[in-house]
């Protein structure tokens, strides 16, 4: 059993909003009930008073809510936990013990005592819904199952009933919502227990329909006039359907009707940062870490914002057409030189891509930022270090990890801005209705048709779960992103909807995924809006896209462990250096599934096998292959090039050096060559942008930088420009010869 | 600059030509340059024959850069055992004097107790101090010594004395595992990548620059935690030459050249002075001044050129 010491963070009395507000066990001592109604209906100084006499109680347990009521949660801690180390089959103190750990954020604590209460008793249905609580804060599958046990076995269970309409909503299933609170208004009514809860959700319900919560709002401040939580509550949907200027709206609601719920202030302030407006963000969370100094979330978002001073910010305007957009690049001081021509030149790619595809028109500044360290990323986007993500888009606001804080093998900057700038367009074109699942199944898409490494790239982990029937009715698709129930299923629900896109284009015609897209205005669901886009039910939808995918996939569905077996073999060959004997079952690989372009392709070692048996022409045939499936390793794209240029194939290889900058932008080498390159091939300007970033990344070795721009602004006819850099170029290295040629031959012109 | 470098018994004008390339300054005639490889034990295959091939790179520029394999003493594989590295200081020691310089580079794996550093040799180890004592007995004023192992730090303060330059990969005994550095090192001796003064010969300064640089950028693209720093320490690690490329290995004997670069040596004090004024001229008078400079030092590189018979590079 748990002999914990940890300590509690301390929250003051009517601060605590999290997903629960009001406590509905039944268990829970009736001298507490005459102040928790004080409570439930904001009557604050009633409350205090109330509370503070129950901390004579003789009975530890009504001491312990006490005294968490009024914010000592130290105390509150130390008398839960010398009531479960006294006594080792003590339920109930435990159960309780876990919620306070529960509402102070501390879900590995709260689970494992939810999970030693379930040992002493293992029917013990609150034991049941507080684990299902932490699953769901964490956005676990397990919530659900464990949540309907519950309430087989007990269904007067009101937070049972909460918690479920609570999934429903983040899921979008907005009739089974429903239905989950009505069983829990009707318990509500028959217990006559405070309604907030219901109301709340009803009014989050309401919003999630397109309709009017206000009627919801008005009870609850009619009941609880400083019940804040209820516009933390709809803020939260609304942050979760990612419309983040919505949420602001309503959180600055919350912390008027209740200025000290320092939750809310703590998530408006990270919900201002989302959208860039950094110095009212800065005031918020410092107001939440007034209230509550041991916030994570908030410590880590405030020391982010001590270090904005590390970032440059340049505005520049794209043209397209006869259309002007703003593009705001946030890059770290240490690689803006580097960065900033690339970012903004596939910024501005992506914009005039998407509005001629999707017809929309940016109406604000596309804002995009580059953090060279993921966990100041982490922070930025969700106000914790270590999520795994690479990319966020809020509206117009794209965060991602920048070229530097992952490994060049593993990470490609330009597909993730990509995505990230096809999310800015479905976000805003449906003013942020569209569903997680179409919004990122088209951002997948837009990276396979026009991205910068363009093929339909789908990970072994996808067929495998294909081949397992484990792909979601396309109606249900969210919860794959939201609740996963197996690992590895948000990388299959991205990979699926994907691949729905795709099924639409080749089925009904790019334009219908557009008009799809359109449907979603905050009134249709999935189903009605593929009904409405499509004229067939979402039954028979999915049962045409499982035949599509199953006929594009069929020949590794149907060989899949042959495939398996084939790429072991080939890898094993490869690895003893056995080169002929890799040679076919690496061609059996590639044929069986020539989508797979991960690290261990089957494409590579082809190549490499190949290459080895001098039989160059075929090795090149083979990275060719890699490539156009969407294969973009530097290390072997470098390669392909410096074949193609023993080959005489000297564009080509240029064009494939040009295209390294979206995954390796750091490496001195591809600039250097690359700008001799596209000098040779008479490409100037292009050529200056590489020896600019040369420059900016070869601070040890400036001179030959130097020499190439001042060669490129001489083609480009700045002889100013060219003298300038030339000088500088010998001021550092003098005895550099062609530099010295160079000046020679301008003097003689000169003359 | 300070004076330098590779001249020795077998020395010929074309190299003092070559040293005046890099420095400008005259050099006491007798002056040689030696150079001690040793490339410890691996361990494994793989290390082995890696140091193997670092240490033969190291070797080879500095044959080119004496101009003799006089000069130059390696040991590597079961060769290097801690009896030979004895012998050879000992012979290496019978052939130099005061004014000759020493170049000593260490490859392989080292350790560190908290208390001895130990370069790992098959066989007996050397600690740090036989290692100091076969260094202090080298007749040699001027030295370079590279120690390019892991735990190469725990020396450095040991090791340091006037005259002399210290180069570790790490920097502390505490950065244990096995090192990159030498693998740039061996980069920087081998191509013109760290001559970044373009004047063919390749210092120490330069390739420590290089190396080091390179060590930092490896690890930052793997998105690793970097477990090694290197260190140096010692003044003026520009004076050693440890490679000579193209037409500064190459050139001919020839007196008219050295009185061209005696000359090209007033240019770039007139450089260097130009230089110094950037912050207070304005823009176009500095770059008009530079010009100037620049265009002289380019003709005269010319005629130098011309009689070395290196010609510009294209």
């Amino acid at each position: 059993m748990m002999t914990r010491t940890a300590t509690l963070v301390l929250l003051l009395l009517g601060t605590t909003a999290g997903a629960q507000s009001i406590d509905y066990d039944p268990r829970r001592a009736v001298e507490l009930r005459s102040c928790d109604e004080h409570r439930y209906r904001g009557r604050t100084e009633q409350a205090r008073t109330c509370y503070t006499k129950l901390l004579e109680s003789q009975t530890p347990i009504v001491e312990a809510e006490a005294a968490w009521a009024l914010g000592d949660i130290q105390r509150a801690n130390q008398i839960f936990r010398d009531a479960v180390q006294s006594n080792e089959r003590a339920v109930q103190p435990r159960v309780r013990w876990a919620r306070l750990f529960l509402q102070t954020h501390q879900y590995s604590d709260a689970a494992d005592l939810f999970n030693e209460a379930l040992k002493v008793f293992p029917n013990d249905v609150h034991a049941k819904l507080g684990l299902a609580s932490v699953y769901a804060e964490r956005f676990e599958g397990q919530a659900r199952p464990l949540v309907e046990d519950a309430l087989k076995q007990d269904s007067d269970l009101v937070e049972g009933h909460l918690l479920t309409a609570s999934m429903d909503l983040e899921e979008g299933q907005l009739d089974d919502a429903e239905k989950a609170l009505d069983r829990a208004m009707r318990v509500v009514n028959k217990d006559k227990l405070p309604p907030l809860e219901v109301y709340t959700l009803r009014a989050s319900l309401e919003m999630s329909r397109g309709g009017n919560p206000d009627q919801w709002i008005k009870r609850i401040l009619d009941y609880n006039p400083r019940y804040g939580a209820v516009y933390q509550q709809l803020a939260h949907f609304e942050i979760m359907r990612r419309r983040y200027k919505e949420a602001t709206v309503l959180l600055r609601r919350a912390v008027e009707v209740q200025p000290d719920l320092w939750a809310a202030h703590a998530e408006l302030g990270s919900n201002l940062l989302r959208l860039g407006i950094v110095d009212e963000a800065r005031t918020h969370l410092q107001a939440a870490y007034s209230g509550d100094p041991y916030s994570p979330t908030t410590v880590n978002s405030l020391r982010l914002l001590d270090r904005i001073d590390e970032f440059s910010i340049s505005e520049d305007p794209v043209v397209i057409g006869p259309d002007t957009y703003q593009v705001r690049l946030r890059l770290h001081k240490k690689e803006s030189e580097i960065l900033r021509p690339y970012v903004l030149d596939l910024t501005g790619r992506s914009i005039q891509s998407f509005t001629q595809r999707y017809g929309f028109k940016p109406r604000e500044t596309v804002t995009v930022e580059l953090y060279p360290d993921h966990d100041d990323f982490a922070v930025r986007v969700a106000a914790l270090p270590g999520i795994g993500l690479l990319g966020v888009t809020f509206g117009y606001v794209v965060a991602m990890d920048s070229p530097s804080s992952r490994s060049t093998s593993e990470f490609h900057w330009g597909s993730t801005l990509w995505h990230e700038m096809a999310h800015v367009f479905t976000l805003e074109l449906t003013d942020h209705y569209v569903p997680r699942w179409l919004s990122e199944g088209i951002s997948v898409f837009e990276e396979w048709r026009t991205g910068p490494t363009p093929g339909v790239v789908v990970p072994p982990e996808a067929i495998a779960a294909l081949e397992k029937k484990q792909f979601l009715p396309v109606a249900d698709l969210d919860s794959g992103f939201i609740r996963p129930s197996y690992p590895g299923q948000v990388q299959v629900s991205y990979m699926q909807s994907g691949l729905v896109c795709l099924f639409i284009e080749q089925r009904w015609g790019f334009e219908q995924l557009g008009a799809l897209l359109r449907q979603f205005d905050g009134k249709r669901t999935t189903a009605q809006a593929i009904e409405a886009t499509f004229k067939i039910a979402p039954a028979a939808f999915d049962k045409e896209f499982d035949a599509f995918v199953r006929n594009r996939f069929q020949t590794v569905l149907a060989n899949f462990e042959d495939w398996q077996k084939q790429q072991g073999a080939a890898g094993q060959a490869i690895q003893k250096q056995r080169w002929a004997d890799a040679i076919e079952p690496a061609r059996r690989a590639v044929a069986l599934y020539p989508e797979h372009v991960g690290g261990d392709s089957p494409h590579l070692m082809l190549a490499k096998a190949l290459d080895k048996l001098n039989r160059r022409p075929e090795a090149i045939a083979a990275l060719e292959a890699y490539h156009r499936a969407g294969g973009w390793d530097p290390l072997a794209l470098r390669e392909l090039s410096r074949w193609l240029d023993e080959a005489g194939r000297a564009q080509e290889a240029t064009d494939l050096m040009v295209s390294l900058n979206y995954s390796d932008p750091l490496n001195a080498d591809v600039h250097s060559q690359l700008g001799e390159r596209l000098l040779t091939a008479g490409r100037a300007e292009e050529a200056l942008r590489e020896f600019q970033a040369l420059l900016a990344l070869n601070t040890l070795d400036e001179a030959p930088a130097h020499y190439g721009m001042a060669r490129a602004l001489r083609e480009m006819g700045d002889k100013a420009g060219s003298r300038r850099h030339l000088l500088d170029a010998l001021a550092t290295a003098p005895h550099f010869k062609p530099a010295q040629a160079l000046l020679l031959k301008m003097i003689e012109e000169r003359t | 600059m300070a004076a330098p470098i590779a001249l020795g018994a077998t020395v010929n004008e074309a190299r003092f030509i070559s040293a005046l390339l890099a420095t400008a300054c005259a050099l006491p005639a007798s002056a040689a340059t030696y150079t001690f490889v040793v490339a410890g034990l691996g361990g494994e295959p793989a290390y082995e024959q890696k140091f193997r091939e670092q240490a033969a790179a190291v070797a080879g520029a500095a044959e080119t850069a004496a101009g003799s394999t006089n000069n130059v003493i390696a040991l590597s594989g079961d060769a290097a055992r801690a009896d030979a590295v004895r012998r050879e200081f000992k012979t290496l020691a019978s052939r130099m004097n005061a004014n000759d310089s020493v170049v000593i580079v260490l490859i392989g794996h080292g350790s560190f107790d908290g208390e001895n550093y130990r370069f790992n040799l098959p066989g007996p180890d050397l600690t740090d101090t036989d290692l100091a004592r076969l260094f202090d007995e080298l007749p040699a004023r001027d030295q370079l010594i590279i120690n390019a192992t892991s735990a190469s730090g725990a020396v450095i303060e040991r090791w340091r004395k006037p005259k002399r330059v210290v180069i570790t990969a790490t920097k502390s005994g505490g950065e244990k595992t096995a090192t990159r550095f030498a693998q740039y090192w061996a980069e920087a001796v081998a191509s013109d990548a760290a001559d970044t003064n373009k004047d063919q010969i390749v210092t120490a300064a330069e390739a420590y620059a290089f190396a080091n640089g390179k060590v930092e950028a490896a690890f930052k693209a793997e998105t690793s935690m970097a477990t090694e720093h290197a260190r140096m320490e010692g003044d003026n690690s520009a004076r050693f030459t440890i490679a000579r490329l193209g037409t500064a290995a190459l050139a001919p004997d020839n007196p008219e050249v050295a009185a061209l670069l005696t000359q090209r040596g007033t240019i770039e004090q007139d450089l260097n002075r130009v230089k110094e004024q950037k912050a207070s001229l304005p823009d176009t008078q500095y770059y008009d001044q530079l010009e100037e400079v620049l265009v002289r030092l380019a003709l005269l590189q010319r005629e130098i050129d011309a009689k070395v018979g290196g010609g510009a590079t294209p």
